[in-house]
């Protein structure tokens, strides 16, 4: 098992790992210069930290939480912007700047959410089709490819018309749409790692495919999974922000930023605050993400990211 | 390729924040004459009204029933027509009537020599054939003939309707639906009911239709009809252009370029952003159209009426109202002011969450105790009512009564409040409700009588006391309206006291016109409706 163990390393030490790229030794300090050298990636991550920060924090950071839920000010609305509320009020009185700093648990949520299925659902049946192959990789790839024949927002927009709308049915429609990307990409890795010769010597020492797949062949093909979710993460945020902009997402209360900008288009030429803000953060946020994602697809493997 | 993802994510963002102002600028096609709207030219002069959703949804004037009264009253007419201001039914293709003194016969003389767009001529005959048509088609507000035995016309002038009970007729030929007098042999061998669908008019009206393009922005165009029995001379407009526009933002940018004359709705805001530019005009009013809430009072927790009053009183109105920017109103009851049966008198449910949590309590609901869980359906489309059931949801939340709000298109609202499976229908289901002509008959009839299987009452409420009074009220009418009077206001407050349903606001009309426009008087017998033969396109 350890002779084992060692050949699977060696395997390991010629690919460029995930793990590796912030090995321990002087981790700090190359983190450091390497985001100098990469400046916009440091702005996303930083971006990013607050939003989560904001996101976890939202009850003591929001001035006023109950306009997040069920409060409503009916002779306070469309208050404009001031030092009571930063961000001015909605159509109904309540405090938009409380509804987008609740908003943080919204739409990432629903992006990390898919991105979680999509491995769950992707991963497997990526590895099943690139390891054994034949078959079950024809009958695996054809299924993906009828999702991919399909833009991924209007597959999303097809399903998210026929289940109720609710932020879960968000994810799901979402998820349904991006899962055969992640298939894919794991296909292709599995399928080439499956052909090296450490793979290829732990079968001949015996060793059940099974424990050969989620051993060998699974760690080895991960790594453009992890690139490619950093890079959908801003993706996801806009398709989840489009679907409640139809109107299809999370309904009133809840507070979603494309819902947030659905509501207030009519009044975006009196009232330039009910949608602008709410934009704003879906506009940052996704940004961010993009930032940081391209920051880890400098660092990791770009070679095999595919384009959307 | 990653520089265009950030490009892209930029872009999209982008477009979501300014979606609203996406306001194309549309090449004026209204105005194929060359003219500008509502230009000073006496001839050539185009009048063109911006409706927010598609006008047409049906072209035959027995059966319609929805927003083709917009083009459909400049296109056909009616026996009478009512005046709000006066408070009375005028002349239009009559001339004059008079009923028998139990109110069970009327009759009506006709304009002489009127001409249909077909070249037919309007008599007392061609006149019972379209009425006939409506009422045996039996479809959209032909019950509005409901009281109609037979119908005679002895001469080319005379129209004798014999009735089997009393009703105002008058008033009835006057009605904004199922009254339009039409030409029955326009078609001639075709399928009349086909040759209209395909958008042909049988009218006798100042216009005609030319030109329909469904689903197009610019959907319906009007011209002049040289024949028409009021003659073409004054100022008027000879043409009118029907232009779709949903966005409110895109219209309000086509009113201040001067494309469109005439605006039926905006929001509030932005009606209120024109209310102090002197180089429009706007107009405002009280409808006759409410938005309600009716109450399940067959199934459900609402079947108890302590519960409904709960709510009545857990509605914050005057935040509705208040919200709502002076788009809405309330009403004492539910007749709208200036019908009969109108009360200042009334007591209407006021917000009081002290009194509704003490209701609750007592069937064991409330703050601190059991959640009361509520369905609630309501049409989706509609940013007021949307408004307003963020705010009823909200202010009943306080009270713990959770009610979850399904936007619905209206067809599967109303199927899914008529299904047989009565643990499928919804606990609260809200919709709006105007009279069929200027007469609050067509709310009692229509929503509190009782029904076999459920139509528009909706609150599946059934009150053998108040049907006879119903059934009864339109024959008192049409002979003693005192009485009538006395008795629609009896109704109300016996609906106030079951609370089987509650209006939650009156409409206000808030219209925008070019200064070039005048004569506009908006009249809510006819909703959203411009006369446009009434009006002079006038110097700016």
């Amino acid at each position: 098992m350890s002779r084992l163990n060692r050949v699977t390393n060696a395997g390991q030490g010629s690919e460029p790992r995930g793990g590796s790229a912030f090995g321990p030794t002087s981790a700090g300090r190359r983190a450091v210069r390497w985001m100098r050298e990469n400046p916009l990636f440091a702005f996303g991550a930083a971006i990013v930290m607050i939003v989560v920060i904001f996101g976890v924090l939202a009850p003591f950071l929001a001035p006023f939480p109950d306009d997040a839920s069920t409060a409503t000010h009916p002779f306070e609305t469309l208050v404009a912007p001031s030092a009571e509320h930063l961000f001015g009020t909605d159509q109904v009185g309540r405090d938009i700047l409380s509804r987008v700093i609740y908003g943080i648990r919204i739409s990432p949520v629903i992006a990390a959410a898919v991105i979680a299925s999509s491995c769950i659902i992707g991963i497997p049946l990526g590895l099943l089709a690139g390891h054994f192959g034949g078959v079950i990789d024809e009958v695996i790839m054809r299924i993906t490819d009828i999702f991919l024949a399909v833009p991924a927002l209007l597959l999303a927009l097809a399903f998210a018309v026929v289940l109720p709308p609710s932020p879960y049915s968000t994810m799901i429609a979402i998820g349904i749409a991006w899962w055969p990307w992640y298939a894919r990409l794991v296909r292709g890795e599995a399928k080439s790692v499956t052909t090296r010769r450490y793979v290829e010597n732990a079968r001949i020492l015996g060793l059940p495919r099974w424990r050969v797949m989620f051993r060998h062949v699974l760690p080895n093909s991960v790594t453009p999974v992890i690139v490619q979710a950093s890079l959908d993460f801003g993706g996801i945020i806009l398709t989840a922000a489009s679907l409640s902009f139809l109107g299809l997402g999370a309904q009133d209360p809840t507070p979603d930023w494309g819902l947030m900008v659905n509501q207030g288009q009519g009044y975006f030429a009196t009232q330039w605050w009910v949608v602008t803000f709410p934009g704003l953060a879906i506009l940052i946020t996704a940004l961010a993400f993009n930032l940081l994602g391209d920051g880890i697809h400098e660092r990791l493997d770009p070679r095999r990211v595919v384009s959307r | 390729m990653k520089r265009m993802r950030i490009v892209a994510a930029i872009i999209v963002a982008a477009t979501l924040t300014l979606t609203a102002c996406t306001g194309t600028p549309h090449s004026p096609t209204a105005n194929e004459g060359g003219s500008t709207a509502g230009a000073n030219t006496g001839t050539n002069s185009t009048f063109v009204y911006d409706a927010h959703s598609t006008a047409i949804t049906s072209w035959d004037p027995s059966t319609s029933y929805s927003n083709e009264i917009i083009v459909l009253s400049n296109v056909y007419e009616t026996l009478t027509r009512y005046n709000d201001n006066t408070q009375k039914v005028e002349p239009l293709l009559a001339t004059s009537w008079k009923s028998s003194a139990d109110g069970m016969q009327w009759t009506f003389t006709l304009r002489p020599d009127i001409k249909f767009h077909s070249g037919n001529p309007l008599d007392a005959a061609a006149a019972k054939a379209a009425i006939e048509r409506t009422i045996k088609l039996d479809a959209g507000a032909a019950y509005i003939w409901g009281a109609v035995k037979s119908i005679d016309a002895p001469d080319a002038t005379t129209l004798v309707f014999n009735l089997s009970y009393a009703a105002p007729l008058d008033l009835i030929s006057s009605a904004d639906y199922a009254a339009y007098i039409f030409d029955t042999k326009a078609a001639g061998s075709e399928d009349l009911t086909a040759w209209f669908e395909a958008g042909h008019d049988a009218g006798s009206g100042p216009y005609s239709v030319t030109k329909w393009q469904q689903g197009q922005e610019v959907e319906v165009t009007l011209d002049a009809f040289p024949d028409y029995w009021g003659g073409w001379d004054g100022a008027h407009y000879d043409k009118v252009v029907y232009r779709v526009v949903g966005q409110a933002t895109t219209a309000a940018q086509l009113v201040r370029s001067k494309e469109v004359s005439f605006v039926a709705q905006l929001t509030p805001e932005l009606w209120g952003s024109f209310k102090d530019d002197n180089s429009v005009q706007v107009t405002e009013r009280a409808s006759w159209q409410n938005l309600f809430a009716f109450y399940n009072t067959t199934d459900g927790p609402l079947k108890n009426p302590n519960l409904r009053k709960a709510l009545n009183y857990g509605i914050n109105y005057d935040g509705i109202v208040a919200a709502l920017k002076g788009s809405a109103t309330r009403t004492p009851g539910i007749v709208p002011k200036g019908l009969v049966g109108y009360s200042e008198g009334l007591a209407e449910y006021a917000y009081n969450p002290d009194q509704a949590t003490q209701l609750l309590a007592k069937e064991g609901y409330g703050p601190g105790k059991k959640a009361l869980d509520l369905t609630l359906t309501y049409t989706s489309g509609d940013d007021q009512q949307e408004l307003a059931m963020t705010l009823v949801k909200s202010s009943l939340a306080a009270l713990n009564v959770n009610v979850s709000l399904t936007a619905l298109q209206w067809p599967t609202q109303w199927a899914q409040a008529q299904s047989e499976d009565a643990s499928k229908r919804q606990d609260i289901f809200v919709m709006y409700w105007w009279p069929d002509y200027a007469d609050p008959y067509s709310w009692f009839i229509n929503l509190f009588h009782s029904e076999e299987k459920p139509f528009y009452n909706l609150s599946y409420y059934k009150n053998a006391g108040l049907d006879a009074q119903i059934d009864k009220v339109e024959a008192v009418l049409a002979v003693d309206k005192p009485k009538a009077e006395q008795m629609y206001i009896e109704m109300q407050k016996e609906l106030f006291n079951d609370a089987p349903a509650v209006v939650l606001y009156t409409s206000n009309y808030q219209r925008v016109l070019q200064n070039s426009v005048a004569g506009y008087v908006d009249n809510p017998a006819y909703p959203n409706v411009a006369f446009a033969y009434d009006l002079q396109p006038a110097a700016q």
